[in-house]
């Protein structure tokens, strides 16, 4: 990449990102009008029992949310509304939906991170061990163990941990409690089930991908070169496979997020009851509290491109293949 | 000789064959619609369909290759998990398929006998006895009249679990078929047209990358309800992004090959091409992906039941495992029974999946 | 004759795989002595690789394992040395070189990083003295501009280049020996008179020993001093250049030299060796070209010849010379 060229690529990219959103959004709308009920029946349907003048709270419904104007029209509203921050009003909880992701959102946000954290360690760790010792007992152990992991459904675990560790042995608590604060160790006490339930999917996947990543690696002549130099076992697995073998697993596990993470959340959310996200997507699903579910899924797309985005770009900064060229 | 000229325009007998028929099932399918009522459920032609298209598109190649099938097939029979897998997966099937006829009712409910512990275990019970006015823990144990225990409305576990096993491998199949069939389609036509139609089928798979999968299909399952047909379209259409991508790319790395290069020199159009050089060959790819999206696909449809976005008229392993968080405390065991069955799947799935990536990678010593 | 600075004694490198054992190299001895450069000749497979690797014990070590003799270095056995010890020899005393630059450097790293890396590892210098030395080393194996290409990667280089970055990372301590192999099989014509150059260069001025693989007959016969002919894992000849190309005894290396088309001869067609180069899983108990020989005798099925000697230091493993 010439000079200014790693510039270049940021800015395409972002307009590429930008083009996604876009499509993302309308992908939305699009599915959201072509259901079978429409946002007023839902609406409806959840305080028909306490109104006497169906016809005129529909009118109402109606005019509030346009929904009597031409379909693009609809459209346009819907897009400026989005970009002005105005996410609607959730009925169910009597609260802008924006204010309720702002005080929702920390809870998945720590349950996620602190399950990647985990994950991720652990995972890559055990995966490049397990390449450097192939086909000895310890890789058939932790290629098995990975096996169980992936196939493990996390929800089942969720509950088997339950079981086991809060009924069974009184050891946690079986619902979060939301009263702790954020930086106790209480806190992190409460979310050793929820972390494990999660990360260890994830893990199991890690681990896979370290351990091809550092296999493929360890087949390449540079390997043979370090260790002609004399190199130390360690400094050549450490240093030179390491750094090589390290670009390509993270930039898949951040990849990978869009497919497992999320969903992994969202139930362990649900499980253990913890109050983020996803349990808050889920709690307005059932009360036919639209706005909050359009809004959440929509957030979730955007965290994944952002997500994408991020990686990407900071991807071609680090692989001097790419921007030294 | 009007035969011959005719199957020539469709590319062969099989081909004209395979449409014949289609159009039969199509006939009855409008009949059954439009003017008589309900010859079928809807099921049903799924089922015939894409039995159809397994007979002369997957078995009848695999026939007349059989050299070819048999080599994959050592080469998968050499690794031990893989063929664990595969047994249990047969096993599945005949559960499926003979289940339902060997085991109560599922839905028939019996509250004075739940929470029947399986058989060889046995539950404390606590049971209110109106003439003390307490509660009385009572041990109850298994029976073998209901041998895996019952649920807490009575209902028997090994019926609840022979019909979920009917439920997740109906959607394992089907849903996954439809995932692969769109990506398939999207990735093959997006290599070989190129340009800018390559450009826009990309970036929209790139959209529908970008949605969480699991949020994705909630959010379709709430707008359009949870009935099990939709629930395996959704996830049909929400997962084919991957496949897309793995056949776009090894369509492209295919297309500069020789060979292809030599069938257009030698004046193959277009649509021959596609058919006859590029879909066979990135079809051992598709296998193996396929057979690795099956377990994804059951685990989405039980974690939908699980949390009760499920079919509720259908009795699937998610929906026990729904039950079964209620009664953690009590009746352990409907909640392990069914996550048993669902991991164990699951397993099989993967190792057979593994296997048959295995065997099909050249580069592989099996 | 007895200035061998290595000697290697009946190797044996087999390979466990999982349709056979190959018997890549099945009783090799040689020496190198100081100053020359001895050239291991041969087709792919014959061993040579795998004999350059075990000098150092760099063979893969799942697939391969070194199963007997020994390699001398200066009263030591490389074979039986610790770990450390051997650690210690590997880029400072002795050196490799490999095919390919372009993969054998790693791709993340400097091109100066990787020339330092075995000067700090070995002669413990800093930083700044380290990177001098870089400097001067790349100066002398021709790489211009050698202050800013130190920070290039090395996808940035050229492949003779490359080939020159590996040789002066290779240089840096000083080494005693020189094992390349097939160091310019990846390069182009012009490239590889270059780097050939080089290697003179360094034989003359360092006094440096250089073990080259190669199955170029060309390479061979500009560069080398002696060669050793190998075949199917086993020496079939070895000899000062001269003998080999003069007056060269075994029925392999004839069929090599009456392979190359030459301009002065008109013939009519080329003269391949017939047959296949054979397979090294369960080698027979006779001479090894048996099968491809035209003038094989019924001893040579049964006993695997021994080293004849013919003259001086021009040996051959074939019962035509006994």
């Amino acid at each position: 990449m010439k000079r200014g060229g790693l510039q270049n690529y940021i800015i395409r990219r972002l307009i590429y990102a930008f083009l996604i959103a876009f499509g993302v959004v309308t992908i939305t709308f699009i599915l959201l009008r072509i259901g079978p009920s429409s946002p007023a029946d839902k609406y409806l349907a959840n305080i028909s029992a306490r109104t006497q003048n169906p016809a005129r709270v529909i009118e109402a419904v109606e005019a509030r949310y346009g929904l009597d104007k031409p379909v693009i029209q609809q459209y346009f509203d819907y897009l400026v509304n989005l970009a002005r921050g105005d996410w609607g009003w959730s009925f169910s909880t009597s609260l802008p939906v924006i204010e309720l992701i702002r005080r929702h959102w920390i809870y998945s946000f720590q349950l996620i991170l602190l399950s990647m954290l985990f994950a991720s360690s652990l995972g890559i760790l055990i995966g490049i061990y397990s390449a450097v010792k192939q086909y000895t007992r310890t890789d058939y152990i932790a290629t098995f163990f990975s096996f169980i992991g992936i196939s493990i459904p996390n929800f089942w675990l969720g509950i088997m941990l339950i079981l086991v560790f809060s009924v069974q042995l009184g050891w946690f608590k079986t619902y979060y409690d939301t009263g702790l604060p954020m930086f106790s160790l209480a806190n992190l006490k409460a979310l050793i089930l929820p972390v494990i339930t999660l990360g260890t999917g994830m893990m199991a996947g890690y681990t896979r991908y370290a351990r091809s990543s550092t296999l493929d690696n360890l087949r390449k002549d540079f390997v043979k070169t370090a260790r002609a130099k004399g190199l130390p076992e360690r400094v050549v697995i450490g240093k030179h496979v390491f750094r090589n073998a390290i670009l390509p697993i993270i930039t898949i596990i951040m990849f990978d997020l869009a497919g497992v993470v999320f969903g992994g959340a969202y139930l362990t959310e649900i499980i253990f009851g913890i109050p983020g996200l996803g349990r808050v997507s889920f709690n307005a699903i059932f009360a036919n509290d639209y706005p909050v579910v359009i809004t959440i899924t929509l957030i979730g797309a955007m965290v994944v491109l952002l997500t994408n985005l991020t990686t990407d770009i900071v991807y071609t900064w680090l692989d001097p293949r790419i921007r030294y060229d | 000789m009007a035969i011959r000229r005719i199957s020539d325009i469709f590319g062969g007998r099989r081909h004209l064959l395979f449409s014949g028929l289609l159009l039969v099932l199509l006939f009855v399918f409008l009949l059954d619609l439009l003017v008589i009522d309900h010859i079928f459920g809807p099921f049903v032609y799924f089922y015939l369909f894409f039995t159809l298209l397994i007979i002369f598109y997957g078995i009848y190649p695999l026939y007349v290759n059989r050299r070819l099938t048999r080599y994959y097939w050592e080469r998968t029979k050499r690794h031990r998990l893989a063929v664990i897998g595969l047994s249990f997966i047969i096993f599945l099937v005949a559960v499926a398929i003979l289940g339902p006829f060997l085991t109560q009712d599922p839905t028939e409910v019996d509250f004075p006998n739940k929470n029947l512990p399986p058989v060889g275990f046995s539950a404390e019970q606590a049971i209110y006895d109106r003439n003390t006015g307490n509660f009385i823990t009572t041990e109850t144990p298994g029976t073998w009249h209901h041998p895996l225990g019952t649920d807490d409305k009575g209902r028997d576990m090994l019926a609840m679990l022979v019909s979920g096993t009917r439920i997740s491998l109906q959607v394992g199949l089907m849903a996954t078929l439809i995932a692969i069939f769109i990506g398939l389609i999207m990735g093959v036509v997006s290599a070989y047209l190129g340009g800018w139609a390559d450009n826009a089928l990309m970036r929209f798979t790139d959209i529908m990358m970008t949605f969480p999968f699991f949020l994705l299909l909630v959010f379709i399952v709430f707008i359009f309800g949870p009935s099990l047909w939709f629930i395996i379209l959704a996830i049909g259409l929400t997962g084919w992004t991957g496949t897309a991508r793995l056949v776009r790319s090894e369509a492209l790395s295919l297309r500069t090959r020789d060979f292809i290069m030599a069938s257009k020199s030698l004046g193959a159009s277009d649509r021959r091409i596609v058919f006859r050089h590029l879909i066979p060959n990135v079809l051992s790819s598709v296998i193996v992906i396929a057979t690795l999206s099956i377990p994804g696909v059951i685990l989405a449809e039980a974690a939908l039941s699980f949390i009760g976005l499920g079919d509720p008229t259908v009795t699937s392993w998610g929906l026990v495992l729904h039950a079964g968080q209620r009664s953690l405390d009590t009746a352990w065991w409907i909640a392990v029974e069914p996550g048993i069955m669902l991991f164990l799947t699951v397993l099989a799935f993967n190792f057979l999946g593994d296997g048959i990536r295995d065997a099909f990678d050249p580069r592989s010593q099996v | 004759m007895n200035n061998a600075i290595l000697q290697i004694n009946e190797l044996k490198t087999y390979f466990f795989t999982r349709l056979g054992v190959v018997k890549a190299v099945d009783g090799v001895s040689f020496d190198l002595r100081k100053g020359e450069c001895l050239c291991l000749l041969g087709e792919s497979g014959c061993g040579k690789t795998a004999t350059a690797l075990s000098i150092l014990r760099l063979v893969d070590s799942p697939p391969g394992r070194i199963m007997g003799g020994a390699v001398m270095y200066h009263g030591e056995d490389l074979l039986q040395s610790t770990g450390a010890r051997l650690r210690q020899i590997r880029g400072n005393r002795i050196a490799m070189i490999f095919q390919d630059p372009q993969s054998s450097l790693n791709p993340v790293f400097t091109v100066g990083d990787q020339i330092m890396e075995p000067i700090r590892l070995h002669l413990k210098l800093g930083q700044r003295p380290a990177r001098e030395r870089a400097l001067s080393l790349m100066a002398q194996v021709g790489i211009p501009q050698a202050k800013e290409r130190m920070k290039y990667y090395p996808h940035q280089f050229s492949g003779g280049m490359k080939q020159r970055a590996m040789i002066a990372a290779a240089l840096s301590c000083d080494p005693e020996i020189l094992i390349a192999d097939e160091p310019t099989t990846a390069l182009d014509t012009t490239i590889k008179a270059q780097i050939l150059d080089i290697f003179r260069d360094l034989k003359q001025q360092k006094d440096m020993s250089i073990l080259f693989i190669t199955h170029d007959l060309g390479t061979v016969a500009g560069i080398a001093d002696r060669i050793i002919v190998m075949y199917g894992g086993r020496i079939a000849e070895a000899g000062s250049v001269l003998d080999i190309f003069d007056r060269p005894k075994h029925p392999y290396t004839w069929g090599l030299l009456n392979c190359l088309p030459t301009i002065s001869e008109r013939r009519e067609k080329m003269t391949p060796i017939p047959g296949v180069i054979p397979s090294l899983i369960d080698p027979p108990q006779g001479c090894i070209f048996y099968p491809r020989c035209q003038w094989h005798m019924p001893v040579c099925q049964e006993k695997r010849p021994e080293e004849f000697v013919i003259s001086g230091e021009h040996i051959v493993a074939c019962y035509l010379h006994k």
